[in-house]
């Protein structure tokens, strides 16, 4: 069977409490996944009354100030903080999301719980090992394959035809579609996920490219593609609005058409 | 100090970076049969080269006749001739090529109605010599970047690059004059890796975190700069810093110029389309230094909007809601997540925000590394090679083009490639490397690890951020530059109080916060020594007690070398290249930069 | 233990099976057909709720269209059941020699319940039934 509980060494505890400075305004509480690779303790659950007034509007300013002013031992990634880079995707409120375009206030209630992303590893706090992911987008061949000699100037694509890859190729590989798949959470080796297979829509769909054939017979295993049952958890949090549902379950209509 | 072991590795080339410049040299590299290693502190896809949003500048000629001469001239002017004219000639003449070049590799550009790459408008881009704004900038919606990057990304592994993912290099393995390497922590498991290579190239972008408000990642800090500094290596042209002229106020995200190439248009808080008296020609579509003087302008006379006149209005609720949709999807996301604004009814509110740094490591066109030595203002540094950001060829002198980075990445990256393939023999024997030439790496590494002062990092780099910010901004006076230099000696006086309080190995982001303030702090630095040593006006130099470009004393690169213990900067200069490339295009004179 | 194989090593795994689609395009096609078959079904249930046994069997035998459409609503229910079963099963169980006995033990079931029931089902309608 999977396995439904933790191992032992994974089940997180209750963690530090940080109160929230003197003279806070507006507190809300963010309680947040720790885990210390380097020390024999397992995760726990560190909570910290922030003072929101005191930091920007979203998830990730409360982090920051969280890193910035009271625990500098906090790690999570981050870099663009504005939504295209894909760095600091985590679950927020139960939910898979960028930290830097959701806002603390999005989340209701008292208190916010922030973990990493689901049914990874977990390397240091917030910070997931993502290689498989990658590995699984290096895995459907994510370049032009063209045998034609290349044309002096440009490939030509009509507008019509490049307007297929929209909400394709906007993806910012965050992973919080394949890590919000209970598919993707019980098969994740052999399952490629939502973010590797609409990448895969993408080029598949892309009029330039010619080894379509050949990509949907990679694709054409029970693992790979079809272990995507539409539950539509990826659709529901994708952050920039993507519908890699959508695009498996276009590869599966394209299976088909080549069949009947 | 605590033992450290390196993990060694041995490659022909070591690119430092991820980012457009890197992913492009590393890409060429391995295709011309080189063991390439690509090194970088975050996944390639997550470089700041993503962010990009307008295009890429090219004289395709796809909306109406266009000429790379055109695109040089452009480029000159919009540079204030401190542009060295033969890497701007190499950098326009290869552009076509490289556009064309990313096309084949499945960049998803925007098309035109008879199928081919659709170029926009962009700030400075003329044709035929200044006479009105031409479509040059070839685009992938408002996600150029992303687009190229992930499609180069794709391409790299296709080439069988071998990625060093969440790397972060440490400093330069120097020897006598000469790069062998350069040293690294990997981040997931805390080991050291000394990175050996026949050629090193740096592609570790800009510095635009030493500023509080900055279009830039939070990974932005100039590491590849902070090495070569403290490799006692000069930066070149570092009081030249972009402000782009609309950032969303407040956060300080990034709208693209594409916005003002599509048709939109700023006001102030008498509705006035002010920049119409500024730049008659282009009017918003002036390059980014003179936009962003405007309405700095603008708001210090009290025509700022706003409850506190503070910012300035960006328009485009003029626009066809379905052009918005097609070709500024992504800005119009920004400004309602980020402004609570939705684009096709209400202004942004926007200001000037950091977003560029011209200055950088010096190179010739090869990409090669240069210093001055004695006479010689050209001394290659044999082994080391820097691209994208984090060089100054100097195509974009004191003020860049938007557009004109995403074609200085590849284009730069690919020279870059090309000479190293010239120029190394795929396993050739390389020197033993000694412990000696990497003590120094482990000192510093060691020493921040354990630091253990009063001053937490964070609230150092902000009394940086804001110095900069106050002092070396929009307009500069010498005053302001005084109290700037004086400021940013405090504050790097205040290093040895630095406290870390993480001590780990594996994914200790609070020390990699604190190497990365160290590698700012320097170009920081040099940025206001060079501001306050340049006595003149020049592109996104704006002195105000030297209002005026002089060319007979300032027509030069300011070199700054900083020595990291006493935090003194030392400034010498290199003749700005008054020759071009070839004989297709004559060195062109300056004159009155009018718009 | 950990596995010194690369991660692209693991994400290609075994390749592709390449097929996958004759299985979906089989799942969607007996739950087509079993919208009718099961209306039906459910119609012949009602009919035959207030008779005995007797005329059950008479109902059955009146025309060939009866046994038919019982016969193929077994036939198709069990394939789409083997089908659907065989999902869940690959979907939850991660060890190979729980995963391969358990779906075997789907194929006999299915296939031994599905056969029985169409034997009973031909036995009763070609007259063998009393």
């Amino acid at each position: 069977m999977v396995q439904l509980r933790l191992p032992k060494n994974s089940r997180v505890q209750r963690g530090e409490h940080h109160p929230a400075p003197a003279g806070a305004t507006k507190v809300k509480t963010f309680k947040v996944y720790r885990y210390d690779p380097e020390g024999t303790e397992n995760p726990r659950w560190d909570t910290y009354d922030v003072d929101v007034d005191a930091c920007g509007p979203m998830v990730l300013d409360v982090l920051i100030h969280i890193k910035n002013t009271v625990d500098p031992t906090l790690s999570f990634r981050r870099s663009c903080r504005e939504g295209v880079c894909g760095s600091c995707a985590m679950n927020i409120g139960g939910r898979n999301t960028l930290a830097c375009t959701h806002g603390h206030d999005e989340v209701p209630g008292a208190q916010c719980q922030i973990a990493p992303l689901p049914h990874m590893p977990v390397i240091k706090d917030l910070v997931p090992d993502m290689t498989m992911f990658y590995a699984q987008y290096a895995s459907i061949e994510p370049w032009l394959h063209t045998t034609t000699p290349e044309p002096q100037t440009e490939w030509l694509q009509t507008p019509e035809d490049r307007s297929k890859i929209d909400g394709l190729y906007e993806c910012i590989l965050c992973a919080c579609c394949s890590t919000s798949c209970p598919s993707y959470w019980w098969n994740g080796e052999k399952y490629l996920g939502p973010a590797a297979l609409l990448q895969s829509y993408r080029w598949l769909v892309d009029s330039r490219d010619e080894a379509t054939g050949d990509r949907l017979d990679d694709l054409e295993d029970p693992f790979k593609l079809y272990r995507c049952h539409t539950i539509m958890n990826c659709a529901q949090v994708c952050p920039k609005g993507l519908n890699p549902a959508k695009a498996i379950g276009e590869i599966k209509k394209m299976l088909v058409d080549r069949v009947v | 100090m605590a033992s450290y072991q390196f993990i060694d590795h041995k490659f022909d080339v070591v690119v430092v970076g991820a980012g457009g410049s890197g992913l492009r040299a590393a890409l060429g590299c391995a295709a011309a049969g080189l063991k390439t290693a690509c090194i970088t502190k975050v996944f390639p896809t997550r470089s700041h080269t993503v962010a990009a949003q307008g295009g890429i500048s090219a004289s395709l000629g796809n909306m109406g006749e266009d000429d790379w001469r055109w695109h040089m001239y452009d480029t000159v002017k919009g540079s204030d001739w401190l542009g060295d004219q033969d890497a701007i000639e190499y950098l326009c003449r290869n552009a076509p090529a490289a556009v064309y070049e990313l096309e084949h590799w499945g960049v998803p550009f925007s098309r035109t109605p008879e199928g081919k790459i659709y170029q926009r408008a962009f700030g400075g881009m003329t044709r035929n010599y200044g006479e009105a704004p031409i479509q040059r900038t070839c685009a992938a919606a408002d996600r150029t970047g992303h687009a190229m990057l992930h499609t180069m990304y794709g391409q790299a592994l296709s080439k069988d690059t071998e990625f060093f993912i969440e790397y972060f290099a440490l400093d330069l393995i120097m020897d006598e004059g000469v790069c062998r390497g350069v040293t690294a922590w990997k981040l997931d498991d805390g080991t050291l890796h000394r990175f050996q290579a026949q050629q090193v190239i740096l592609a570790t972008g800009g510095y635009g975190r030493a500023y509080f408000s900055a279009t830039s990642a939070h990974t932005c800090t100039g590491d590849g700069g902070g090495m070569a500094l403290r490799a006692g290596l000069p930066l070149q042209d570092m009081e030249f810093v972009q402000f782009h002229p609309t950032g969303i106020y407040g956060a300080g995200c990034l709208i693209t110029e594409g916005a003002r190439g599509e048709g939109g248009y700023l006001t102030n808080s008498e509705g006035e389309r002010f920049m119409e008296r500024y730049a008659p020609s282009v009017k918003d579509l002036a390059p980014r230094d003179m936009v962003s003087r405007a309405m700095t302008i603008e708001i210090r006379e009290g025509r700022g909007v706003g409850p506190k006149k503070d910012h300035i209005f960006l328009h485009l609720d003029h626009l066809d809601p379905k052009i918005l949709a097609e070709r500024l999807p992504g800005i119009s996301e920004s400004a309602k997540i980020f402004a609570g604004v939705d684009v096709t009814r209400e202004p942004i509110p926007v200001l000037p925000t950091v977003h560029y740094n011209m200055g950088g490591i010096p190179t010739n066109f090869y990409s090669e590394v240069v210093t001055r030595l004695g006479d010689d203002p050209d001394k290659v540094v044999p082994g080391l090679m820097a691209v994208g950001e984090a060089a100054c060829v100097s195509v974009h002198g004191a003020n860049r083009l938007g557009s004109n980075s995403l074609i200085d990445l590849v284009v730069f990256g690919r020279s870059a490639a090309l000479r190293c393939a010239d120029t190394i023999k795929a396993g050739a024997t390389q020197v033993e490397l000694k412990p000696a030439m990497t003590d120094g790496h482990l000192a510093r590494f060691d020493k921040f690890r354990n630091a253990s002062g009063s001053t937490p990092t964070a609230a150092l780099r902000l009394e940086m951020q804001k110095a900069m910010q106050d002092d070396a901004a929009v307009f500069r006076t010498t005053d302001s530059l005084a109290s700037g230099v004086k400021r940013l000696e405090a504050i790097h006086a205040k290093r040895p109080d630095l406290k870390v309080t993480d001590r780990g190995l594996i994914w200790n982001t609070d020390l990699v916060e604190t190497l990365e303030f160290d590698n700012l702090v320097g170009q920081a630095i040099t940025t206001v020594a060079g501001a306050y040593n340049r006595t003149e006006s020049r592109g996104a130099h704006a002195h105000e007690d030297f209002p005026d470009r002089n060319d007979g004393e300032w027509m030069k690169h300011t070199l700054t070398w900083f020595d990291d213990a006493t935090g003194k900067v030392a400034i010498d200069y290199r003749p700005v290249h008054s020759f071009t490339m070839t004989n297709d295009i004559a060195y062109i004179p300056p004159k009155a930069r009018v718009y | 233990m950990a596995s010194y194989r690369t991660p692209l090593g693991r994400a290609r795994g075994l390749g592709a099976a390449k097929h996958g689609v004759g299985e979906w395009i089989s799942e969607r096609v007996t739950a087509v057909a079993l919208v009718p078959l099961v209306l039906w079904g459910v119609f012949a249930v009602l009919r035959l709720a207030g008779a005995d046994y007797a005329g059950a069997v008479a109902w059955l035998t009146a025309s060939p269209l009866n046994p038919t459409l019982m016969v193929l609503l077994v036939v198709v229910s069990f394939l789409h059941m083997h089908g659907g079963m065989r999902v869940v099963i690959e979907d939850y169980i991660e060890k190979t020699l729980s995963r391969t006995g358990l779906l075997l033990l789907n194929l006999f079931v299915c296939a031994l319940a599905g056969t029985l029931a169409v034997f009973s089902i031909l036995k009763v309608a070609l007259g063998g039934a009393l």
